[in-house]
């Protein structure tokens, strides 16, 4: 037990998320018939499995002390890039594919890069990589544009049972870096910087490089949520993106990890992208319009980081 | 303690600080005289008096908005809810009253309030700046969107479009109530003790504490002058476009972070000049007004913005470890 607890790095917030969760589920089952029926729980599912990707990665980037704002862009791009390489083959959706992993990694590399041998503030090399990539995205495309093949398409829209492929993929790569940080040096060294990268330094452990490493994951995964997302769109949009760079840091937030870094994990951003995502099927049957969902939006990150507030100990 | 253990270099006099700070100026004139005559010997429409007047009036908004940026930055913090303050003050004030004076007192009050919201959180709950304002930013947003329905329906008195719009003796009024207010800023941060204190506790929060400065005070304070900056803005801006929309000033969180950063400050804070955010935010807008005017895509500007936003960041990076 106390492996399992140590493993998944498992809080006793998570107990509130997942309570929060089990409200939210049964006001939406008194709320309507349609709630708890198989097309919509897959339905939920669609919703959530681009937000999961690209906060798994932004919970990667946070534990190191990091910030990670170019996804608005990053995406963008990449699903234009994508749908514009694809093709209708096997042939070209394998090229196309390669060339958009090459570009996050290449990308995530060079933000870790800045950040790390020039010292950068994060924010800030995100923040410009995210604008200039805005910009490339329309300027090869304004419109949505280009194609995936349709047996990718049909891809992202099948399901196993209630489970859409999607969210295989996601709970597949959720194990795959959660059991990184758990058992993995890398991982080691990620908490380690998060938590004092001064003495992380000192300790003799490569900074420099581990940070070009994490923030090149981060892209790594963006390109796979691209990937997916022009899947399901049939076509590249310019502006995919649009939104996700700060929607991916709620969840990371609300599921206990401190944006100071060193502190939380991915079970927490999990229970939390499936909170915020039921919340929003929820409200939705509610018939709330998603001006209030705003509201409760913002209010849910002010609740979650006052009741963090303070749990690093004030320096 | 781990902010003190690292920064271990001596902290400069005085003098020499405004010998980099005159230094990092003159490199942004430069680089702006560069661009306009550039621009200027491929389109010399560029140069006249009614372009550059344009550029100026489009300019005063995100000139408002990034001395409060940088104010906050100059704390170690930042501001995510500048937009949605310059939005939620325009359509509340201006559908609530139609008399111009009033317009603007609430929309200063209005743009105060929520400032300080952000400061209480930040200073009295420890909430990260990041989170604390894009709370606030969702939240404004959602209260917006709610009050309206979805589409704003305020019409602006006469005057209040002269305020934008109009010029005395030729002079647009915009731009002379950021001339007023960048001065006052700029006395405010460089001539008194308030200013001093901002950028003492910028430096090292705990030197400002054992000073005896009031440290969560300021950090409200400077949350509240962000917020009546972008309250201003918001109301200019309307002002100028003649529409109120729900979505006024998107983009100038980032736009004013940028031209924080471009105009030399840096957030690990407790530095940043009035003169040289202007000078940054007079760049960004020139840099828009040029894509146009030489027929390149608008697409274009936000390339250059990126790399510009990298570019100074190393720069200044480089400069302060040399």
């Amino acid at each position: 037990m106390s492996t399992l607890v140590r493993a998944t790095r498992a809080q006793p917030v998570h107990l509130v998320v997942l309570a929060l969760i089990a409200i939210v589920f049964f006001v939406g089952i008194t709320s309507s018939d349609r709630f708890a029926t198989p097309l919509n729980i897959a339905n939920v599912q669609d919703q959530m499995v681009a937000l999961a990707i690209v906060a798994l990665a932004q919970t990667i980037v946070i534990l190191s002390g990091g910030i990670d704002l170019s996804f608005a862009g990053l995406l963008s791009f990449l699903a234009v890039v994508f749908a514009a390489l694809a093709g209708d083959t096997a042939g070209t959706l394998l090229i196309a594919m390669a060339i958009v992993i090459a570009l996050g990694i290449g990308i995530g590399a060079f933000n870790g890069a800045i950040t790390a041998y020039i010292g950068v503030h994060p924010l800030i090399t995100t923040l410009g990589t995210s604008t200039i990539l805005a910009g490339c995205a329309l300027l090869i495309t304004r419109q949505p544009s280009g194609s995936v093949p349709l047996f990718f398409e049909d891809f992202t829209y099948g399901r196993l049972g209630i489970l859409p492929y999607g969210m295989i993929a996601v709970i597949v790569l959720y194990l795959f870096v959660g059991f990184m940080l758990w058992r993995t040096t890398f991982g080691t060294r990620i908490y380690a910087i998060g938590d004092n990268e001064a003495a992380a330094a000192m300790s003799g452990l490569p900074v420099q490089r581990t940070k070009v490493a994490i923030y090149a994951l981060s892209g790594l995964l963006c390109a796979v949520a691209a990937m997916y997302m022009t899947g399901r769109f049939g076509v590249g949009d310019p502006r995919a993106g649009v939104g996700f760079d700060l929607r991916s840091i709620t969840p990371v937030i609300v599921g206990g990890t401190l944006l100071a870094g060193g502190k939380g994990g991915v079970l927490g951003t999990a229970l939390a992208v499936i909170l915020l995502a039921l919340l929003a099927n929820v409200l939705n049957f509610m018939n709330v319009s998603s001006f209030y969902q705003w509201i409760a939006e913002g209010l849910i990150i002010i609740a979650a980081v006052s009741f963090f507030a303070g749990r690093k100990g004030k320096s | 303690m781990t902010a003190t253990a690292t920064n271990t270099s001596v902290k400069p006099n005085r003098n020499t600080v405004r010998a980099t700070q005159r230094r990092e100026l003159l490199m942004l004139l430069g680089f702006l005289v560069v661009i306009w005559a550039v621009t200027t010997a491929l389109s010399p429409r560029f140069l006249s008096p009614a372009n550059l007047k344009d550029i100026l009036i489009q300019a005063a908004p995100l000139g408002f908005v990034v001395i409060g940026q940088m104010i906050v930055i100059i704390v170690r913090g930042l501001d995510l809810s500048v937009a949605s303050i310059m939005a939620t003050v325009a359509v509340l004030s201006t559908s609530l009253i139609d008399v111009t004076p009033l317009i603007f007192a609430v929309g200063l009050l209005l743009g105060a309030m929520i400032g300080a919201v952000n400061g209480y959180l930040v200073a009295y709950r420890h909430v990260t700046p990041f989170l604390a304002t894009l709370a606030t930013m969702i939240v404004l947003q959602g209260i917006r969107f709610a009050y309206t329905g979805g589409a704003p329906g305020g019409s602006l008195p006469e005057t209040f479009r002269f305020l934008a719009t109009g010029s005395i003796f030729g002079i647009p009024v915009a731009l002379i109530a950021l001339t007023v207010t960048a001065f006052a800023m700029h006395w405010l941060l460089e001539r008194t003790i308030f200013g001093r204190r901002l950028k003492l506790f910028g430096d090292s929060p705990e030197a400002a504490y054992m000073t005896g400065a009031p440290t969560k005070l300021l950090q409200v304070m400077a949350y509240v002058i962000s917020g009546v900056m972008a309250a201003l803005a918001g109301l200019f801006l309307v002002g100028y476009v003649g529409i109120v929309d729900n979505w006024t000033g998107r983009g100038y969180e980032l736009d004013s972070i940028a031209a924080a950063v471009i105009g030399g400050a840096a957030l690990s804070g407790g530095k940043g000049s009035v003169p040289g955010v202007l000078l940054a935010a007079l760049i960004l807008v020139s840099l828009f007004n040029i894509v146009v005017i030489l027929g390149l895509s608008i697409e274009l500007q936000l390339v250059i913005k990126g790399t510009l936003i990298i570019l100074a960041a190393a720069v200044y990076m480089k400069q302060s470890q040399s």
